[in-house]
């Protein structure tokens, strides 16, 4: 079987669980590209700050991601996702927590566009408030990247990373936001 | 305690990896002062340690130097000891390392000093290895969280070998990298401490110093030796080949991106067309390999972070390309995309084709703004800076480093330097300031840690020499930027071990303090009255230097402790602009300028002679000159309604407040904690809570 080699950007501001999401993705991955190499952001810039923490999991040695060279880049904000679609690949995943694109100028929406990369906006932070649970957001566009297949795992795999471990009451809680953001990403 | 021999697969933070690695290599003492990218490392140790049946004993020390001094006396005593700081903190150890060199250890020793490139989170860019050529001590560069690890096995082995401390250099990216590794067992070393008196060793005269410092010299010899022959440590990533146009020679994260870049552009280290050297042991350099490299290749790239330390050790250096070539940029961190431009131009010069060029980049217009740190939402710091400008609003104020210095948002923070000059800067500057007629306020700022840490020496040195400020200690009651460390005021151990809290105002009273108070600063309105009272006995014929312990509960450790009665607030509505009036024949003028200071719009200037004047086709009405008017001049009652002027955006700086384009302000409840804090601070009345508005 070849190994997995599978680059990441997951961006937000500080709370917004940055850190959690790309722990979630490097052990749903972890499996298929057996080595992992993540960036994270701790200190200053978590008081409110933007927080971004890459993922690299498969045959590499640094754990920055290169510009133009990430297959997802996942935005937990908007402002963040404009931030950082450099990262992109052509054949790449932008997942935004938004409605829709309409948070991008006129300009960067061309830009976008023309630039071919998959897109999927999901109202996460509505979708996982409407559960009861805000905070829960990040783990309702994971749900939603699954789905659509934005990841190199299946959403079954992704449950499991995410749940493993966890006491039942919050395991089923996340399951259902998963289910939230699965479900909002078939409606797209 | 668990004992079973089953391998375990973990993710580990770098930093974290490096602590796992000194319990698998039987640390016992472990020392250090938290500090960004250092901090996780000695509560790893604690962590893992916890398996060991002889845990190692953990502490965080006072300060860096304090910490060094710990760990460096235990290896004295035939134990393993380590010691971890971030880079600026090895500034404040620099004394006793020095001398650790010459000294020497029985029991490994290991110095860790995270640096920071960037920087991402410190005052400085500066490169620990330059530090350790300059103590003269061994320095190993990790590349990522598990080569950290792994070196930690191989610096105790040196240490213990040639009886002489080893530093471990990661950079921000080992420290906050992640990465999957196997985890070994702890090792139990099971020393017993034993002081073998020497006093011409461990109190060594001048004299005999030059006899340390001869056989040190000649212990490096040996040393460069050992790492040159090391296969270990100096990695051939691609071998030499012949007539080889351009090699690279790497230490630490530079050679690992360089290596992911290299494949980007169609060139992976696999396929030989680059020889690539990376070193893990800088100094001494390794210098058989290195100058292997050097004398096989035409030119030689040198990738290294942050300051040129291979650049300068190696031999033939005309035919380096680094820093002094200006190939390597001299500041900013080695990121893939300067790295790739690095490359790239390297490559060319060299009539080697990337294959590949790099990536195609999506850019777009209109990105937003820098996003700034803040204060949390209820963080009873914002109601310090907040008293303060109300207070002493014409005043300067010194601060220094730590949460607090986020009240730079708040026009709150006037200097930050380095742990402890907000004590020193305010004794020189309100001695300069305060020679003539019309004194300004100096009020200095510095957070509980950072007092304990550096801020007692400048406290004494400003009572003693006779200085007239105030100083407001932001007790929090923990070390809150670095991740919630316990401080000594606390009484609580990093390891659980019994400790004695010290009493804050006993040691300020200590230093010599006659002015001080304790007060809860969410009493916005009790501390302005005693920030103005603290400044008018500094002024006085007995005055000196007054401290207010202004102490409460940190809003991300312990959030319902620290607004302990949450009030819900709204604000009332929005008010139109209204003319302020100028009244200086009922209410003279004093000319303060407070009113020129805050005018968002510019409408207010002083004249030549020093008198206020009202611009009034550029008022906007929003009232914020009577707000604060201390005489009563500008007269205009509060309007019970947002006005959009802006004071609580400005001076409060709180992200719960959100203004919109036309500069009203709404409650953001996303962020709101419900501290009640904005309804003192609204000029207007405009926010009131909810209960009181039903």
């Amino acid at each position: 079987m070849s190994r997995l080699k599978w680059q990441a950007v997951v961006a937000g501001v500080g709370g917004q669980g940055v850190l959690f999401v790309s722990r979630a993705l490097a052990s749903a991955v972890e499996h298929k590209a057996g080595a992992i190499l993540i960036s994270e952001v701790h200190g200053m810039a978590q008081r409110g700050g933007a927080v971004v923490s890459h993922l690299k999991a498969g045959p590499f040695s640094g754990p920055l991601v290169s510009q133009g060279q990430a297959d997802l880049v996942l935005a937990l904000d908007p402002g963040e996702a404009v931030r950082n679609l450099g990262y992109l690949l052509p054949k790449g995943w932008l997942v935004v927590n938004a409605p829709d694109l309409d948070f991008l100028s006129p300009k960067a929406k061309k830009a976008l566009a023309s630039f071919g990369a998959r897109v999927l906006t999901v109202p996460a932070t509505a979708l996982a408030g409407q559960a009861g649970t805000a905070k829960g957001a990040n783990v309702v566009l994971l749900g939603a990247a699954a789905a659509a297949g934005a990841l190199p795992v299946r959403p079954g795999e992704l449950e499991r990373a995410i749940c493993q471990g966890q006491p039942p009451a919050r395991a089923r809680a996340n399951r259902e936001l998963l289910a939230l953001g699965a479900q909002a990403a078939a409606e797209v | 305690m668990s004992s079973n021999a089953k391998v375990r697969k973990e993710i580990l933070m770098g930093n974290q990896a490096l602590g796992r690695g000194l319990v698998e290599n039987g640390v016992a003492v472990m020392t250090a002062y938290p500090g960004t990218p250092s901090s996780e490392i000695l509560p790893s140790v604690v962590h893992y340690g916890a398996e060991m049946q002889h845990p190692p004993y953990c502490e965080w020390s006072v300060n860096e130097k304090v910490a060094v001094e710990v760990a460096l006396a235990a290896a004295y005593t035939g134990q393993r000891s380590a010691v971890a700081m971030k880079m600026v903190g090895l500034n404040v150890a620099l004394d006793p390392v020095m001398s650790a060199a010459y000294i020497g250890v029985i029991g490994g020793m290991i110095i860790i000093s995270a640096d920071d490139p960037g920087p991402h989170s410190s005052q400085t860019e500066q490169d620990s290895r330059l530090l350790a050529h300059f103590a003269k001590l061994p320095v190993f560069d990790p590349d990522s969280p598990a080569m950290a690890r792994d070196l930690v096995g191989p610096a105790f082995a040196l240490s213990e070998r040639f009886q002489i401390p080893v530093m471990i250099r990661p950079t921000l990216r080992v420290c906050h990298g992640r990465q999957n590794l196997n985890l070994r067992e702890p090792k139990e070393l099971e020393r017993i401490p034993v002081f073998g008196r020497d006093p011409f060793r461990w109190a060594a005269i001048p004299k005999m110093r030059l006899a340390l410092h001869h056989a040190l010299n000649a212990k490096l010899t040996k040393i460069q030796d050992y790492v040159s022959k090391s296969k270990s440590l100096n990695q051939w990533h691609a071998p030499l080949r012949p007539r080889a146009p351009l090699g690279i020679l790497a230490s630490g994260m530079a050679a690992a991106l360089a290596r992911d870049v290299l494949d980007e552009l169609g060139l992976p280290v696999a396929e030989g067309k680059v020889p690539f050297l990376q070193t893990a042991a800088p100094y001494p350099l390794p210098i058989g390999p290195v100058s292997e490299l050097i004398a096989g290749c035409r030119n030689v790239l040198v990738l290294e972070e942050t300051e040129p330390v291979l650049e300068l050790l190696a031999p033939n250096r005309d035919r380096l390309w680094g820093r002094a070539s200006g190939h390597v940029p001299s500041a900013g961190e080695l990121t893939p995309e300067v790295l790739g431009e690095v490359l790239e131009r390297a490559l060319g010069q060299a009539k080697l084709k990337a294959p590949r060029p790099r990536g195609k980049v999506l850019t777009v217009p209109d990105q937003p703004p820098m996003r700034r740190p803040n204060l949390c939402p209820g963080c009873s710091h914002r109601a310090v800076f907040f008293s303060l400008r109300r207070a002493l609003p014409t005043g300067i104020y010194p601060s220094d480093i730590g949460c607090y210095t986020l009240g730079m948002n708040q026009g709150a923070v006037d200097t930050c330097h380095d742990m402890g000059a907000a004590v020193t800067f305010a004794s020189a500057l309100s001695r300069g300031l305060n020679q003539g007629k019309d004194a300004t306020p100096v009020v200095a700022t510095i957070g509980d840690s950072t007092f304990f840490h550096s801020g007692t020496t400048g406290l004494i040195n400003a009572v003693y020499n006779g200085a007239r400020f105030v100083l407001v200690i932001l007790d929090n009651e923990t070390t809150s930027m670095t991740g919630m460390q316990p401080t000594p005021e606390s009484g609580l151990t990093a390891d659980g071990h019994p400790g004695q809290a010290v009493e804050l105002k006993k040691l300020v009273e200590g230093c010599g303090v006659r002015w001080l108070t304790e007060l809860d600063p969410y009493d916005m309105g009790g501390l302005q009255k005693t920030l103005k009272k603290a400044w008018r006995w500094c002024q006085g014929p007995e005055g000196s230097v007054a401290v207010i312990i202004a102490r409460h509960a940190c809003a991300a450790q312990r959030p319902t402790d620290a607004v302990p009665s949450p009030r819900k607030v709204e604000v009332k509505g929005q008010a139109a602009p209204a003319k302020t009036s100028f009244r200086p024949k009922e209410n003279p003028c004093a000319d303060c300028g407070r009113c020129v200071a805050i005018c968002p719009a510019g409408a207010l200037r002083r004249t030549g002679k020093g008198k206020i004047k009202v611009d009034e086709a550029k008022c906007t009405g929003c009232r914020l000159c009577a707000a604060v008017c201390p005489t009563g001049t500008m007269a205009l009652e509060p309007a019970g309604a947002c006005t959009a002027c802006g004071l609580c955006s400005t001076w409060f700086a709180c992200p719960a407040l959100a203004r919109d384009a036309q500069g009203y302000i709404s409650i953001d409840r996303g962020w709101c904690v419900d501290c009640g804090l904005c309804v003192e601070v609204c000029a207007q009345g405009a926010i009131a809570p909810l209960e009181e508005q039903k």
